[in-house]
């Protein structure tokens, strides 16, 4: 774990995010998997900024009929011990996810993963538009495909997707 | 003024060195060859569109109607069908139809083939004037070649 | 909006640059509002060439989504080929032979070579050259036809495989490689001679279209661009993956932020992957270049999973969720270009159109990458 990742990681702790995990860059590909509140998503993309972060994109994943996998534990429970409780705001089905992908092009390399689930019959959150300038596009595009409305966003018409059009073609009942 | 002075030397100097380049390549040998009336060898491992393999002694193909390569492509290009002579064990190869032009050429047919019934042709000399032009029956194609 | 003054009635006019325009390269329409031959705002238009590539993704088994991974960057397919074979090994598990690392890194390296000789000739003929697109066309033409030689196919390169490549490399390749790398070591200087001394090249770019390194930051932008603001930053070495690591090679890295640092810097680079195809070449190692172990039927644990290459253009990461079964869940796709063209808007305000396309052409912009 490398010096960057433990700062961030106490800057995140100060947000209070719903969950931080050091992952296995080897297994997953990032250092860094963090779940925050939609309301925190803007603070996170200050965090980041700050540290000198580019965001390399934004997406969305639709959980229609599952709650997706579970994040990894930090560890195992110990025999005798009890299964934690599932905290708020856990996972469940029928939500939208939102991941943004961090990375810092300094020498040390810590990728950042910062995830905030929805509720998929209401798909709003705020914009990081206004902290990354790059992020304009990648809220259009995934507003497009997702119909993730990105609250504050400049212009949410679409963007790969023809201008008159009104389906969300990566939604997971979404029939081609 | 001596800059603008050095700058219109070495400026000119630079389209005179550029255009000594171009000089220099204009003797060289030529360097295209005057399509169609000549053209380069095909590389062994060029991917046409897909052929079947027919047996060496009887001309008949080898597909043995396992549906591997339908079942491996990722656009859909294949349709076969094959009929279980009377007496005769496994399946004969009645009709193999590849939609070309769907076919991305990938390859997933010819590596999910466990019998070495297909292959990639070296056909790349394609024009036709409709889309029907590329469904190709390639068991009739099979048998015009073996005539 | 910043006006110039010398407008006080704030007159100002569109002009649709695009989607048919020679220097779009592509599909690509650019609405600009102008200010006589001043550009007052540039917004892309991006979408005409979108095919929905991460739906058609969770459409299909793991392997079937390979061939359309050389679609997105057709000039540059093997790094994407090699950016999603090895996300896919990573959530698979799959431990890849060391000569087929070998054969996948002379071979994307060498894809770069041609991606960027392309770039060289397009971008001169923007500026209006047209004679060095014909010598970068020349040399283009023997990297296709070593690739062809082994993958047999001259573009959409589909090569890779989980766990390997598709075949071996043979001697003629070897030999012809080396033989082009003695070529086109003795090209180079032409093609300096030519292009970067000319006069009327280093006036149409030095000091044009300046991207800073901040705002490279903003916009995510990565590759030749952000190199060429001065920031040593490339997947290859920051993040290290295949045998890159045992390679020795030096990243192109010019702080001037305008179109001719980035013009040297894609040139630069195609000297260091001649570097890294030679090394590559004497270090080859024997044995397979299929790994025994590699299932037929990929099913990626759950979870999902990140991977990022270098491609020519800059970083292409792929993120992956997989549930479990021969199918992916979730496939997105980040081009490099996207971010790039992102900056566009901003980095061009209050530019002569000319210049515009001058920066617009030092980005590389591949369209149907663009738009996936």
């Amino acid at each position: 774990m490398s010096m960057l990742c433990e700062t961030l990681k106490e800057d995140f702790l100060a947000l209070a995010p719903l969950a931080l995990v050091d992952t296995d860059y080897k297994a997953k590909g990032y250092q860094l998997d963090i779940t925050v509140a939609p309301a925190q998503v803007v603070e996170a993309a200050t965090i980041m900024n700050r540290r000198g972060y580019t965001l390399e994109a934004v997406t969305g994943v639709d959980w229609l009929a599952s709650a997706g996998p579970k994040p990894a534990k930090k560890a195992a429970p110990a025999e005798g011990e009890e299964e934690p409780v599932e905290a708020p705001g856990a996972p469940v089905a029928e939500q939208m996810e939102v991941v943004y992908d961090y990375t810092n092009t300094g020498q040390e390399l810590c990728r950042v993963v910062v995830r905030c689930r929805i509720p998929r019959a209401n798909p709003e959150l705020p914009t990081v538009s206004g902290v990354f300038s790059g992020a304009n596009w990648h809220e259009r595009e995934t507003h497009d495909f997702f119909g993730i409305r990105f609250l504050g966003h400049p212009d949410l018409s679409p963007l790969l997707l023809p201008e008159d059009a009104d389906f969300h073609p990566l939604l997971k009942d979404f029939r081609v | 003024m001596s800059g603008y002075f050095c700058e219109l030397y070495s400026g000119t100097k630079s389209l005179f060195v550029g255009l000594g380049i171009t000089f220099r390549y204009m003797l060289k040998p030529v360097v295209t060859l005057q399509y169609p009336h000549e053209s380069l060898p095909m590389s062994a491992r060029f991917r046409g569109h897909i052929e079947l393999i027919g047996d060496e002694e009887t001309g008949a193909p080898k597909c043995v109607v396992c549906g591997m390569c339908q079942k491996g492509c990722p656009s859909n290009c294949i349709s076969l069908a094959g009929e279980k002579p009377e007496g005769g064990k496994g399946k004969v190869l009645t009709s193999y139809i590849l939609d070309f032009t769907k076919c991305s050429l990938c390859g997933q047919c010819v590596e999910s083939c466990k019998f070495g019934a297909i292959r990639f042709s070296k056909d790349y000399n394609l024009a036709g004037p409709r889309k029907e032009a590329y469904i190709f029956d390639l068991l009739k194609r099979l048998e015009e070649k073996g005539r | 909006m910043n006006e110039p003054d010398c407008n006080p009635n704030q007159e100002t006019f569109v002009i649709n640059l695009g989607p048919q325009h020679p220097a779009t390269h592509g599909v690509l329409r650019v609405k600009l509002t102008m200010d006589g031959e001043y550009i007052v705002h540039a917004e892309p238009v991006l979408g005409y060439i979108h095919r929905m590539h991460e739906k058609m993704g969770e459409n299909r088994t793991w392997a079937q989504f390979l061939p359309n991974t050389a679609r997105l960057d057709y000039l540059g397919a093997l790094s994407y080929n090699h950016g999603y074979v090895q996300v896919v090994e990573r959530a698979a598990g799959i431990e890849v032979p060391e000569r087929a690392e070998y054969i996948r890194v002379i071979t994307v390296e060498l894809n770069r070579i041609a991606s960027h000789l392309l770039w060289y000739g397009a971008f001169v003929l923007d500026l209006g050259g047209f004679t060095p697109l014909l010598y970068a066309f020349d040399d283009r033409e023997h990297v296709l036809d070593l690739l062809e030689s082994v993958t047999g196919a001259r573009l959409t390169f589909c090569y890779f495989r989980f766990g390997g490549v598709y075949n071996d490399i043979d001697e003629p390749f070897i030999t012809g490689t080396r033989a082009f790398i003695k070529r086109l070591r003795s090209r180079l200087p032409d093609y300096h001679n030519l292009v970067t001394k000319n006069i009327i090249m280093i006036k149409r770019l030095k000091e044009v279209g300046p991207i800073s390194a901040e705002m490279c930051r903003r916009y995510g932008a990565t590759g030749p661009v952000l190199r060429g603001s001065g920031v040593c930053y490339d997947v290859r070495k920051n993040e290290p993956y295949s045998v890159y690591p045992e390679l020795d090679f030096d990243i192109p890295v010019y702080s001037e932020c305008d179109s001719m640092a980035r013009y040297m810097v894609r040139m630069d680079e195609i000297d260091q992957c001649l570097r890294i195809i030679e090394q590559a070449l004497d270090k080859l190692p024997d044995g397979p270049v299929m790994a025994e172990k590699a299932p037929k039927i990929i099913k990626p644990p759950v979870g999902d999973y990140y991977g990022a290459v270098e491609a020519a253009r800059g970083t292409f990461g792929i993120r992956v969720v997989s549930d479990g079964t021969n199918t992916p869940y979730r496939m997105k796709l980040r081009s490099p270009t996207f971010s790039n063209l992102s900056l566009f808007g901003e980095a061009s305000r209050g530019m002569l159109l000319a210049d515009a396309l001058a920066l617009m052409g030092s980005l590389d912009l591949v369209i149907p990458e663009i738009d996936r």
